[in-house]
């Protein structure tokens, strides 16, 4: 569902007056599909590469128009109850089309770069005012490198300042392609133990770790992120691990910046797991695995705050 | 200052947290005894309960409310039909209330006084049946306008004329003109205003003798302390103008209270400005702490919750912020109760301003402080043909509102052009009519004469209210403190003052483009009902299941708000109609009109009267509120998104369209992000956005509140251009304000 040739590309959501994905007001752009699967995901409906209908049952009205509009038979009214057979759900959102009650939702919906940039120059004024701009997210905006690099270009042209969120794993020339026309990358680096990466992601760290060393040697302004999660990387050991990588690839990018002048920033933020995508896992009719696991609690996030701290490099916990 | 404390002497804050608690007290026993209330948080306190009477009445802003009257006090009729018309017998009215009212003195306070009853509630009928405008009444009620017939109040005084004179000063002022204009107009306000004026003294004075008896058994020494100053203050104001910082808060508590009572008046404006050569003064002498200021403004606000600005432009448009405007936040900051502070977001605002705003907007979670684009309103006022100077010296003095202290008469607030009413009968027209062949264009050009008929009867019936209302229920309070009214021997709703600018606001701007959007895409171009139909649906109320379809699928359109979407297109269009239309004429007796778009309160009252519309709203449901999207307009609720769209809607000439935003809980309490709080505010101004009424809402608080409102008594919410207990709010207020938070989900 890519469509590099065609201009387009899978949009999920697009979130105006976003405020905790770089500087200022910034409008972010979330792509869908992503090749990790982090078990605690926020955004599962990012995480598949094509359209997903999501069903709300609470806001069915039984009208029964999705079971005459849907080609694949998912949809059934009985005595006035309303069945969704996911599993013969091919995604064409014939059914989402006659759901007034907006109870089956399509979550991916293929849009033209100019239409996304369009969108995102509306908010022009308050990236001005603010010093904000525009972030690619995800799902994984390396993905679909080339209509990520299409949408950047385009706000470049306009005079925005560009973003990227990335988990990293992607093959080194996808990102690198990105570069020239983003301001700033925002990168995860979940674990420095492959296992425990490996675990929670269903992936190992490496090509990760050797993206954030290339990122390192590039210019571009960097914050390194790490999702705390209790029972994965919440521990003073992780936390310090990841910490000093980061002081490492600092080093590098001093040593490696030499004549240029002064290295752009590398920053570290530790964000805190919340426990708020059980209505999403619900809606795709999956497990929502971390439904049971607690925030780490705010005392012990400033406690893995500290560790990297020691560690020497410019770490916080975003509020 | 509590027996367990009399060893010590009780600081600022455990006064202030004392004076809170008081007013928690006298506002539960007013939800026990009225009900709930979707207004203003009036401060009045309830009278006594062996004089108390507990009656229906129709409030200053029009609103049908339950009040109760202190029957100490008995009215005199001066007519037939029961009512109390005229400068006189409205002077001798409120006089005789003033001299029968108990004293208020609450030895914590460092300001005397309280009110325990509206004037307003005594005048049954409100108008004089001799003054008979039923030629009108037809079309006000085809339209179901809110004319502004018999409205009171709504512009603002020049407090300074009181700070000057005191209560002899314009007793001698009133004295001295009654022997120049000799006319019987003239010399009937002058008994008017003499009666009000005498009826202050009397209640001040009293309050001066009860603070001293009071003073003579009071063991504490710091409450004796105070009962003395409250007792020497006291008595000197019943002439002498005030001197000091706290003589001039107590002069202008009086002042309020007095509006109170008398039409549920009383505007304050910019009292950093005018408070503040007091403020400067004692400082100066060392007479006066910050510290102190705080409190006396704090002991003001708990008695009075009165619109108020903060900083703004002077005349040359410099910013006028001085340190008093940060204390006013503060005290607001300390009381927690609804205080109306309006914080100048101007192109010069002092940056602290704003940032120390929102950081308080953020941890008190009350909606207080609100927002003014001073330049947009200035910039505004002068497009009437004036200078932009007086523009700017208009002071934000009412629920979305500014007046020129003393000098202008407006009206504001308080006539409404319902947009859903109009297009109902533009609607019902079409589809009634022989041989017409319905279609959204025809719509259209029906609902734009409807609108401009609208206006004009509004522009009648504002010209039938100039000419009688001083026969009526004429401006005594405001007169006072007005340039003219004493002089020129006229009320100021009868030239008395030097401007009329009439405001006209129009409501329900998204239930009428999103009615508009709707017939264009499902009736016009994916055909998916007949306009039979549709009338069908309209006028059963979406009856059965085929009915809740029908109305999901009128509503989820791309609606007001979203952006580049036909529903903006046709907000856009209503509002240039509008403004076109009130801006194209004066009204037949030459009064300029000001075009504004807001619905107060009254959102839920003009929707009781429209049946269901195409919009996919239910029979009777409110109306959409002011020029803001209806809830849910926006899958991420994008505030930048309503910014842009009340930005555009806005009729330009210095009458407001206000936004109102509720904000995530979820958005933290960071530096930064406060910060792009704050360039929001500085955006939507920018570009055209005149005034912001914000919401911090703690999600939780307020669904648990609208279950059992007796679990948050204190949590205070701004519903509108008001901020007010959500527990003094009717169900139906609480449902459109929690209706706003879930739409964020």
């Amino acid at each position: 569902m890519r469509g590099p040739m065609t201009g387009t590309g899978l949009v999920f959501h697009i979130q105006r007056f976003s405020i905790h994905d770089g500087p200022g007001i910034r409008t972010t752009v979330f792509l869908k599909g992503c090749v990790l699967e982090c078990f605690w995901c926020h955004n599962p409906e990012g995480r598949h590469a094509y359209p997903e209908v999501r069903y709300f049952p609470e806001r069915c009205i039984a009208c029964g128009s999705c079971v005459s509009a849907c080609p694949q038979s998912a949809h059934a009214l009985k005595g006035g109850v309303h069945t969704f057979l996911r599993e013969r759900c091919e995604g064409t959102g014939a059914c989402v089309e006659t759901c007034f009650a907006q109870a089956l939702q399509t979550s991916g919906r293929l849009m033209t770069v100019a239409e996304v940039a369009d969108e995102v120059d509306a908010d022009r004024e308050f990236y001005t005012s603010s010093g904000g701009g525009v972030t690619l997210s995800g799902g994984e905006p390396t993905l679909d490198s080339a209509f990520a690099l299409a949408i950047l270009q385009k706000c470049k042209e306009r005079g925005l300042h560009t973003a990227i969120e990335t988990c990293g794993e992607c093959p080194w020339t996808s990102l690198e392609s990105l570069l020239p026309a983003t301001d700033l990358v925002m990168m995860d680096i979940k674990a420095m133990s492959g296992a425990i990466h490996r675990d929670a992601t269903g992936r190992g760290n490496g090509r990760i770790l050797a993206n954030a060393r290339r990122l390192a040697l590039s210019d571009v302004p960097l914050v390194f992120r790490t999702p705390v999660v209790r029972g994965v990387n919440d521990s003073q050991e992780e936390i310090g691990l990841i910490a000093s990588y980061i002081r490492e690839l600092a080093a590098l990018r001093q040593a490696a910046a030499g004549s240029r002048g002064l290295p752009r920033e590398i920053r570290y933020e530790l964000l805190r797991f919340h426990r708020l995508a059980s209505d999403k896992y619900r809606s795709l009719g999956r497990e929502y695995r971390a439904d049971s696991i607690d925030p780490v609690p705010e005392g012990e996030m400033l406690g893995l705050l500290e560790t990297a701290r020691r560690a020497g490099i410019d770490a916080r916990i975003p509020q | 200052m509590s027996d367990d404390t009399a060893g010590r002497e009780l600081t600022f804050t455990e006064r202030i947290a004392m004076l809170r608690a008081t007013k928690m007290r006298h506002t539960e026993e007013k939800w026990r005894v009225l009900g709930s209330m979707d207004m203003d948080d009036l401060p009045v306190i309830l009278p006594p309960p062996e004089s108390r009477k507990v009656v229906r009445i129709v409030s200053g802003s029009g609103l049908l409310m339950t009040d109760a009257l202190f029957s100490g006090f008995t009215p005199k009729s001066n007519h037939p039909s029961g009512g109390i018309f005229g400068a006189r017998a409205c002077g001798e009215n409120i006089r005789s209330l003033m001299e029968l009212h108990p004293t208020y003195v609450d030895p914590v306070s460092s300001l005397a006084g309280a009110y325990i009853a509206h004037f307003i509630s005594y005048r049954s009928p409100g108008w004089n049946p001799d003054f008979d405008y039923s030629h009108l009444q037809g079309e006000q009620e085809k339209y179901r306008l809110h004319h502004g017939i018999g409205a009171v109040q709504h512009f603002c005084q020049d407090m300074t004329i009181g700070f000057e004179l005191g209560w002899g000063g314009i007793l001698e002022k009133i004295r001295r003109f009654r022997d120049v204009n000799t006319d019987d107009e003239a010399q009937e306000l002058y008994d008017g205003l003499e009666h009000m004026v005498l009826g202050f003294q009397n209640w001040i004075g009293r309050h001066g003798a009860a603070a001293r008896t009071m003073a003579e058994t009071e063991e504490n020494a710091q409450r004796r302390r105070n009962l003395l100053e409250i007792a020497e203050i006291n008595t000197r104001l019943v002439t002498d103008p005030p001197r000091t910082f706290r003589e001039a808060c107590q002069w202008m508590l009086w002042y309020q209270l007095a509006g109170k009572m008398y039409n549920m008046g009383g505007s304050l404006g910019r009292i950093d400005q005018f408070l503040y050569p007091f403020y400067r003064r004692d400082i100066g002498e060392g007479t006066l702490t910050d510290e102190e200021a705080t409190f006396h403004l704090a002991c003001h606000f708990v008695m009075d919750t009165s619109y108020t600005q903060l900083g703004g432009p002077d005349a040359a448009g410099r910013d006028t912020t001085n340190r008093l405007s940060f204390l006013m936040l503060e005290a607001a900051h300390m009381l927690k109760v609804p205080v109306n502070v309006g914080v100048s977001v101007g192109r010069e605002v002092d940056p602290r301003l704003l940032s120390r705003s929102v950081e308080i907007l953020f941890e008190d979670r009350t909606g207080i402080p609100k927002f003014l684009g001073v330049d947009r309103t200035s910039e505004g006022f002068a497009r009437n043909g004036y200078p932009i100077a007086l523009g700017r010296e208009r002071a934000y003095s009412g629920c979305h509102w500014c007046a020129i202290p003393g000098r202008e008469y407006t009206m504001n607030d308080c006539v409404k052009v319902n947009f859903a009413a109009v297009f109902d009968v533009a609607l019902h027209e079409m589809m009634s009519g022989p041989g017409i062949v319905p279609g959204v264009e025809d719509l259209w050009s029906r609902f734009e004469r409807h609108l401009r008929r609208s206006v004009e009867v509004v522009a009648e019936s504002v010209d039938f209210h100039m000419d009688h209302m001083y026969r009526v229920f004429p401006e005594l309070h405001l007169d006072l403190l007005c340039h003219g009214p004493i002089e020129k021997g006229r009320d100021a709703s009868h030239g008395g003052v030097e401007f009329y600018n009439l405001c006209v606001d129009g409501a329900g701007l998204a239930t009428v483009a999103d009615s508009f959007a709707a017939l264009e895409q499902r009736i016009g171009r994916e055909g998916r009902l007949s306009w039979q139909e549709l009338i069908r649906l309209i006028d059963g109320d979406w009856p059965g299941a085929g009915g809740e379809k029908a109305r999901l699928m009128m509503k989820n359109i791309p609606r007001y708000g979203s952006g580049g979407s036909r529903a903006d297109a046709y907000g856009l269009s209503i509002a240039r109609a509008f403004t076109s239309i009130v801006r194209s004429r004066k009204t037949p007796h030459g009064f300029n009109m000001i075009p504004g778009i807001f619905s107060w309160a009254a959102t839920i009252a003009m929707g009781k009267d429209v049946g269901a519309t195409p919009n996919g709203r239910r029979a009777r449901e409110p109306i959409s509120h002011g020029p803001n999207p209806d809830p849910g307009f926006r899958r991420d609720a994008a505030p930048t998104a309503l910014a842009l769209a009340v930005a555009s809607v806005q009729p330009g000439y210095g009458n407001t369209a206000p936004m109102q935003i509720e904000f995530d809980p979820g958005l933290s309490r960071s530096s930064e992000d406060m910060r792009k709080v704050a360039d929001l505010i500085r955006t939507h101004f920018e570009l055209g956005g005149t005034q912001i009424n914000m919401n911090i809402l703690d999600r939780k608080a307020v669904l648990e509140a609208h279950r059992d409102p007796a679990t948050h008594p204190d949590l205070v919410v701004r519903v509108t251009g008001f901020s007010a207990y959500f527990a003094s709010l009717s169900p139906e207020m609480r449902q459109v304000v929690v209706n706003r938070i879930i739409a964020e989900d």
